[in-house]
């Protein structure tokens, strides 16, 4: 991956217009050394992604007083994320230069002394706005004044600034919304010859070499685009020359090239760089001009193949063109175009998708296989803020909609099939545990969305124990299987009217009437608390079509911009769903 | 030659057109030109030109003209 150089950022930056897109986020810069060329940067980089930016840079080295100070312009600026950024000789001072002085009990009280100190400005942080925090871990330096002598010693520098990033890492595992930027391993892949300046560092205290700044914001753009539920949920791949080396309708099934050799590695390494992704919760699906039956057989009887058909929730291999392919790929997955990245080693293919489905990703491959596992890895497109196990089961619930459908188009008729799906709906109301689950699907949920509106995890904790606003979910499972947690409501209550805030459902259960359930125990609920009438806005979206008529059909009336339902009126569950309140 | 690719990565860096760049143009009368991009200037010199500029070098830039000078000093050809 090639960056330009940062004078370009700083002019391009001037040049952005005011668009008006959808996604927005307030990004801040706090640091111990000159962050400049970071907002610009980003500004950029925001805005190719179509996002608009808004970011403050704090003044050099203020972060105490601008993270302490109650009214600081960093609270005024109300960032939805933090980056804060601060160095070795900062935090330890003479420790940094001058390690053993000490005995190894003193060095430790000082570094636990300094931790604290830290740890106590991100929990002031934390309290007082509702922002993510990524706070970058401290560089092990390569240089010891002990030399080869070190690793003789308890506690030396480099144990120090290991000790400091454990900690670090400790706190965060504690703090939902703090991050730690593995800053460290930055700094070692592009080795600190190259990012760190010497002479820069004396003259304005700026830390970071300029053509490595927009490296590392394209690594703090993987916080960004999850916030914003712009992370990609699906890899498509070619096969020939992409999953495996030569192509197999000419060369044969001993022709091809993956396993223990020269030639073949590159694509075990890709494929393995692959399958762990899909491990998080990343769906995989094939889009290859190929004979079907030569290319299942490498598949599932190479026997140096990583990832098998089971690997795969989605497989196309035919010789229909390849944006029909894509198109349904989409449409069978239910996941939007725009999720897609996909890798193709032929550049004529990846030209016919860019033009025609610029949604998708389309990554440039180079000729050289060797390079692919690194292209993927260092994609920032992948990053979650959370894994639940949703995402880890995700793979077997794709499988178990590929049978769903199998059974929908062996029955005829639709209530019948849904019969025999045998649905269970389990409601949750402000249930602690599922926060995260459903702060995700509020985060990432297109299509069956009535409002749209997108709440981080902090919002969602405020919500619950607000008492004047419920905040529900629902886990569905049926004869195949459980989806989990695939339904959020968000409602604001007064004593005779409820207002539906937020109302979506995952895409994997749209089609069997399970919102018309849910609704109807949420109708249910209010009419036992003599709750007279429920209001509900539809906010139209390029996306949320499958969700417009949801509130005419279910018998709610338009009523200026908003549409009620009386509760004097009947409320129906569909008879084939069973539905209980948890 | 070398004036020329000296001119264009000023412009470059200071976005303003090569028409306007001479050896006397400096932070007075270059709008973009402050501390930071003087240092961003100063990177992309030494980058293009493949040469490294000693602290006390840097320290007395005040003008384009004392970049040529540095640059002369090093090899660097201006005629």
């Amino acid at each position: 991956m090639e960056m330009k150089k940062l004078s370009y950022y700083i002019n391009e930056a001037k040049k952005i217009m005011p668009e008006n897109y959808k996604k927005k986020i307030r990004i801040a810069f706090v640091g111990s050394f000159t962050l400049n060329g970071f907002e610009e940067t980003i500004q950029v980089e925001c805005n190719e992604e179509k996002i608009n930016c808004t970011t403050y840079n704090s003044p050099y080295n203020q972060f105490n007083q601008e993270i302490l100070n109650e009214n600081s312009n960093l609270y005024k600026f109300k960032p939805d994320i933090i980056f804060l950024l601060i160095d070795n000789r900062t935090i330890l001072g003479d420790l940094f230069y001058f390690t053993n002085i000490n005995s190894e009990k003193e060095k430790k009280k000082i570094v636990d002394k300094k931790f604290n100190e830290l740890d106590g400005l991100i929990e002031t942080v934390t309290k007082k706005i509702q922002s993510k925090i990524v706070i970058a871990n401290f560089v092990i330096p390569t240089y010891t004044s002990l030399g080869i002598y070190e690793s003789k010693i308890e506690y030396g520098i480099k144990e120090i600034i290991l000790d400091l990033n454990k900690k670090l890492k400790t706190m965060s595992k504690n703090i939902d919304s703090c991050y730690v930027y593995d800053f460290n391993s930055f700094v070692t892949k592009f080795g600190e010859k190259n990012v760190l300046d010497y002479k820069k560092m004396n003259y304005g205290d700026i830390k970071i070499d300029f053509d490595i700044i927009p490296y590392l914001i394209y690594e703090f753009l993987g916080y960004v685009k999850p916030i914003l539920g712009l992370n990609k949920k699906c890899i498509v791949l070619d096969l020939d020359n992409t999953l495996w080396g030569n192509i197999v309708g000419e060369d044969g099934f001993e022709g091809i090239k993956i396993g223990p050799y020269i030639e073949g590695k590159s694509f075990v390494e890709f494929q393995k760089v692959i399958k762990s992704l899909s491990e998080n919760g990343i769906i995989l699906a094939i889009n290859s001009k190929n004979n079907q039956k030569e290319a299942m057989k490498v598949i599932n009887e190479h026997p140096h193949m990583i990832l098998r058909e089971n690997d795969f929730s989605c497989i196309k291999i035919n010789w229909n063109d390849k944006i029909s392919n894509m198109k349904e790929i989409s449409n069978e997955l239910n996941i939007g175009l725009d999720s897609i990245v996909f890798f193709d080693d032929d550049p004529v293919n990846r030209e016919l998708i860019r033009i025609s489905i610029p949604e998708i990703n389309t990554i440039e491959l180079p000729k050289d296989p060797s390079t692919y596992a690194q292209i993927l890895r260092n994609l920032n497109d992948f990053n979650t803020l959370k894994i639940t196990q949703d995402d880890t089961k995700r793979k077997i619930m794709y499988k178990q909609e590929q049978n769903r459908q199998k059974l929908e188009s062996s029955t005829k008729n639709l209530n019948e099939y849904l019969k025999k799906l045998d649905i269970k709906i389990k409601i949750k109301l402000n249930d602690k545990i599922s926060i995260s689950r459903i702060s995700q699907l509020i985060l990432k949920t297109n299509q069956f969305n009535l409002t749209t509106k997108r709440y981080q995890e902090e919002e969602i904790k405020e919500f619950v124990k607000n008492e004047k606003m419920i905040v529900g979910c629902s886990e569905v499972e049926d004869k195949f299987g459980e989806n989990g947690i695939t339904n959020v409501f968000i409602i604001k209550t007064k004593s005779n009217e409820w207002i539906i805030d937020t109302f979506l459902l995952s895409c994997r259960i749209m089609g069997r009437g399970i919102e018309e359930g849910i609704l109807s125990k949420i109708l249910e609920i209010a009419k036992k608390k003599g709750v007279e009438k429920i209001t509900a806005t539809f906010i139209p979206t390029e996306k949320n079509k499958p969700a417009e008529n949801f509130l005419k059909n279910y018998g709610f009336k338009k009523e200026g911009e908003n549409w009620t339902f009386l509760l004097k009126n009947k409320i129906k569950i569909p008879n084939y769903l069973q539905v209980e309140l948890k | 030659m070398n004036e020329k690719k000296l001119f264009e990565i000023v412009a470059r860096v200071f976005n303003s057109p090569i028409n306007e760049i001479n050896y006397e143009s400096n932070p007075e009368n270059i709008e973009n030109w402050d501390s930071f991009t003087g240092f961003v200037l100063l990177d992309e010199i030494e980058t293009n030109f493949d040469v490294k500029f000693t602290m006390d070098e840097s320290l007395e830039i005040e003008k384009i003209e004392d970049f040529k000078n540095v640059l002369k000093k090093k090899g660097i050809k201006f005629e």
